[in-house]
């Protein structure tokens, strides 16, 4: 079972301890790299996990507590605040799942076996749900009174593809060296950026996707 | 994002407060907080703070930066130079409006702060607004833009990043060869 010290950090190899208030800070972390970055970045259902197991323990404790205790009124504020950014991060994955789903669903079909999955089991459900829910109204409120030759959709065409060329706004957390920056048009010529630690950046999302993914920056 | 989040994400930060009450420490998820005794400052997060501030529980010490000789400093400073500063606090605003809203009356000269904060961040934002014009009409794919705070930079997300994305539609599909996104 998950616990807040069991959570490695993201390697197996290593094991990182976690204090809840380290555990939070990560949760708020994912939710605003998820919330900026344009694609659907990899699950991270252990963590979410830990943070419900942290609030259902808190709330159990509460439960004991009698009316009108002003600790438990402050930890009731934490944890709905903490409540708060738990529902803003899943729901922003909801949306995006809504919004690229054949994509989504066509990411996680060529992932290799081994390599951890994009999206937690319910969203893997519900993305499969969402995707035969809106062939199906397709089919029922258009195609079906289409010649026969047009009534077949591909859906990986019909939706647009998260565009990985936005710009996005970006804190170091890691130094980096030799970023490539490309250019915008055919006259200028592509150069290379260090991030240093604690800098900001204004640039685009395909570039530091990787960064993004292992930590070495924070999207603002 | 909703600037109600980027204050949300303020609420965090850390104020000094005097409370009139006594309480044992309280072991939050986040860290623990106190003990409390009247009298004796302690540190809590903001929406702590102005939680205690309402039921009449607390008084709240403004934060060391929150005083006009430093923040008359700070605009000086911020019209000199066109570069941004450093700030202070990077929720500068958003701490500013949450205690002058709320605990006015534990801060000395509050008006002249609202004043100075307001002064400072329209500064500011002028200063954003003609970088962001100069990097669009130059074309650039990359910059640095140390200082400024989350709040600074919400006023422009939307309008500056859409911008980006359309013009570079529109260029990619001016360039023959490349692919298109839809």
């Amino acid at each position: 079972m998950a616990d807040a010290s069991e959570l490695s950090g993201g390697e197996e190899s290593q094991e990182e301890l976690m204090t809840p208030a380290e555990l939070i800070a990560k949760l708020e972390e994912a939710w605003l790299n998820e919330k900026f970055s344009p694609e659907l970045l990899e699950n991270k259902s252990e963590l979410v996990e830990c943070v419900m197991e942290q609030i259902t323990h808190m709330e159990e404790n509460l439960q004991r507590v009698k009316k009108g205790d002003v600790k438990a009124s402050v930890h009731r504020m934490e944890i709905d605040r903490i409540r708060f950014v738990l529902s803003s991060y899943l729901r922003s994955r909801l949306q995006k799942i809504e919004k690229f789903f054949p994509h989504v669903l066509e990411k996680e079909k060529s992932r290799a076996d081994g390599d951890p999955s994009f999206l937690s089991p319910e969203e893997f459900a519900f993305a499969k749900e969402y995707l035969a829910n809106t062939e199906v109204y397709l089919r029922n409120v258009a195609l079906k009174h289409m010649p026969p030759n047009l009534q077949s959709i591909d859906m990986l065409k019909a939706v647009p593809e998260p565009c990985l060329d936005s710009f996005v706004f970006l804190r170091v957390k890691e130094r980096q060296e030799n970023i490539l920056v490309e250019p915008e048009t055919d006259e200028q010529r592509e150069y290379v950026v260090d991030l240093d630690e604690g800098s900001q950046h204004l640039m685009r999302y395909r570039t530091i996707a990787p960064l993004v993914a292992s930590g070495a920056v924070q999207l603002i | 994002m909703d600037p109600a989040e980027v204050e949300f994400l303020a609420e965090k930060e850390m104020v000094k407060i005097i409370p009139n009450f006594s309480l044992d420490k309280i072991y939050l998820i986040g860290g623990d907080l106190g003990p409390f005794n009247p009298g004796l400052p302690v540190e809590v997060p903001v929406w702590l703070a102005l939680n205690l501030k309402q039921r009449q529980k607390c008084r709240i010490v403004p934060p060391e930066w929150m005083d006009t000789d430093k923040l008359e400093d700070i605009r000086e400073q911020e019209r000199k130079l066109d570069t941004f500063t450093p700030i202070p606090s990077l929720y500068y605003m958003e701490l500013t409006k949450l205690l002058l809203n709320h605990a006015a009356d534990n801060i000395p000269k509050a008006d002249e702060i609202r004043t100075l904060v307001k002064d400072i961040w329209d500064t500011r934002v002028a200063k954003l607004r003609l970088s962001a014009d100069s990097f669009i009409s130059q074309q650039e794919a990359h910059a640095q833009l140390d200082n400024l705070t989350l709040m600074e930079i919400n006023t422009t997300r939307s309008f500056l990043l859409d911008s980006l994305n359309y013009m570079y539609k529109l260029r990619s599909n001016l360039q023959p060869g490349r692919s298109q996104d839809y």
